[in-house]
């Protein structure tokens, strides 16, 4: 009797092994439907004991789908999965709350061998130098920065390639930034240099290297960078603030005309464009979906504008976070049409309704984000506007003192000589006499001499 | 005894009246200048080089924007990337 019922039981037991229910989520994660699994996973999980092997598999989703989703997540919800992924969200959550204690205790839970430890550096040490911890903010750049290059040299996709050499060039330049502001030179100088000319950041940095030559009294070399965007290749690059520069140093050489050329120019034809593209923006300011639109496809008022719009928007689509976003949307369009072609309805009507919600968000989010970086650089216009105003009333103010004390400056407009120009001994020269922008773009000097020098005037005029 | 306070009473409002003094307040009376009597002494002589003090005159300078650090811009780094 006993033998009997141990068969009918191991007979039983058998089916229960075959069939073992998998979860919802899994079932979705199998066929590849990793946004929807990782919404059924939140809801399967939220109000159970979490497990080790649920942590497993959240990280596993989100290694699909990006963390980008879990950013309007309540942060008490993600505090029950202590994963890597989750801390480097809620990190970055109480740094933007300024919480600042709290975030250092998050960035510090990441592990060293995560996706996400060189980007958790990189904020930590913003952190460090919001708490003006200067010692701790230079060793997460430098930790930022070694595990930047390593994750980098492991990664099998380009993109993700391209992604840790931004975190590592950002980290760099950051250091070179803290230089400047105390003052630090040629250290600053040092940093930036050793971002390579290819570098999706290198054109950024040429107004930076500017100023930092502009500071340590080279005029030349400051000009010489700002010339650089000039060239064709770099014409989608257009900063207010480096013709402002441009037109600093020549009155800091006191090449009055030079520097009223550029304040003119600006005045005759950036500020007015500026102004009508404004217009054309404000109008759509409360739109949900116009500056996403306009990123693939500007609209006929902004087509009139010219290539300039597209300068602007070229820009903000080289942005990592647009390529992040962006590429999420991809993904759920993907998954959408999968469902919608192999799901049976309840399973669609189930499923679509968040997907479409998820993609919506992110397309909001796209659209806020290129609204605030547009607004944001017209914004800068009227103060760079007013700042050349101030530097045309200086040099007319110094023009009316020559007048008044009767002199005039040392030399005319043709001035400039190749002994005016500072190198190092690593530094080579070669003339640019009509030659066309190439390799040693970035590397231009100008050898102009002050012309601070006055002479008073011999003869004086009478009628 | 009222007697005695009425006698009193108008004893101390008599000091009281008595402590006003009576002010009068007058304007200056016109003077009269004879402008063309006037005499100036010195020396007369003609405006020249000498009489015009050369003098550094003083100069407003504008407050010009200086960039003195990259704040803004680590700032926005950090957001381009999320």
């Amino acid at each position: 009797m006993k033998i009997i019922f141990y068969i009918l039981f191991f007979l039983n037991s058998i089916p229960s092994f075959a069939e073992e229910k998998k979860s919802f989520s899994s079932a979705l994660e199998d066929k590849k439907y990793y946004f929807s699994a990782l919404n059924e996973f939140f809801i399967e999980t939220y109000n159970r004991e979490i497990l080790n092997s649920d942590l497993k598999k959240l990280e596993s989703l989100l290694f699909y789908t990006g963390i980008e989703l879990l950013e309007d997540y309540d942060s008490e919800l993600l505090l029950k999965y202590p994963t890597s992924s989750t801390r480097f969200i809620l990190g970055r959550k109480a740094f933007q709350e300024k919480k600042f204690k709290l975030s250092l205790d998050h960035f510090s839970k990441i592990h060293p061998s995560h996706r996400y430890y060189p980007e958790g550096k990189l904020l930590e040490a913003q952190v460090f130098n919001a708490q003006n911890k200067l010692k701790e903010r230079g060793d997460s750049y430098l930790e930022c920065q070694v595990s930047a290059e390593k994750n980098e040299s492991n990664a099998q996709n380009e993109k993700i390639k391209r992604y840790y050499r931004m975190v590592f060039e950002i980290c760099l330049v950051n250091k070179a930034r803290h230089h400047f502001k105390m003052e630090e030179y040629k250290q600053a100088l040092i940093a930036y240099d050793r971002i390579p000319k290819k570098s999706y950041k290198w054109p950024y940095l040429l107004l930076e290297k500017a100023w930092v030559y502009y500071q340590m009294g080279d005029y030349n070399r400051t000009l010489g960078l700002l010339t650089t965007y000039k060239s064709p290749l770099l014409d989608t690059y257009f900063f207010p603030e480096a013709e402002y520069l441009a037109a600093l140093t020549y009155f800091k050489l006191c090449l009055y005309e030079d520097s009223l050329i550029i304040v003119n120019q600006f005045y005759q034809f950036y500020r007015p464009r500026f102004q009508s593209l404004d217009q054309i923006l404000k109008k759509n300011r409360s739109s949900q979906n116009y500056f996403f639109n306009i990123m693939f496809r500007p609209d006929e008022e902004l087509i009139k504008e010219g290539e300039f719009v597209d300068q602007i928007l070229t820009r903000m689509k080289k942005q990592t976070r647009f390529s992040l976003d962006f590429n999420a949307i991809f993904k759920i369009e993907q998954e959408i049409k999968r469902i919608e072609q192999n799901e049976k309805g309840v399973i669609k009507d189930k499923l679509l309704p968040h997907l479409k919600e998820v993609k919506e968000n992110l397309i909001t989010k796209i659209n806020y984000n290129a609204k605030t970086d547009i607004f944001q650089f017209l914004d800068s216009i009227p103060f760079i506007s007013q700042e050349l105003f101030k530097l045309n009333l200086e040099i007319i103010s110094r023009k009316k003192d020559l007048v008044y004390f009767n002199k005039r400056l040392i030399a005319d407009r043709s001035r400039g000589d190749y002994s005016n120009i500072k190198r190092s001994r690593f530094e080579y020269f070669w003339k640019f006499d009509g030659s066309f922008w190439a390799d040693e773009l970035g590397d231009y000097s100008m050898g102009l001499k002050s012309n601070c020098q006055t002479i008073r005037n011999e003869k004086v005029e009478e009628e | 005894m009222r007697f005695f306070f009425y006698i009193l009473g108008f004893y101390m409002m008599s000091l009281a009246y008595g402590d006003e003094q009576k002010v009068i307040y007058q304007y200056k009376k016109y003077e009269k200048f004879d402008l063309g009597n006037l005499e100036v002494k010195g020396q007369l002589i003609a405006p020249g080089d000498i009489s015009v003090r050369e003098r550094e005159r003083k100069r407003f300078e504008m407050d010009l924007f200086n960039r003195d650090n990259f704040d803004s811009f680590i700032a926005k780094d950090v957001e381009s990337l999320r």
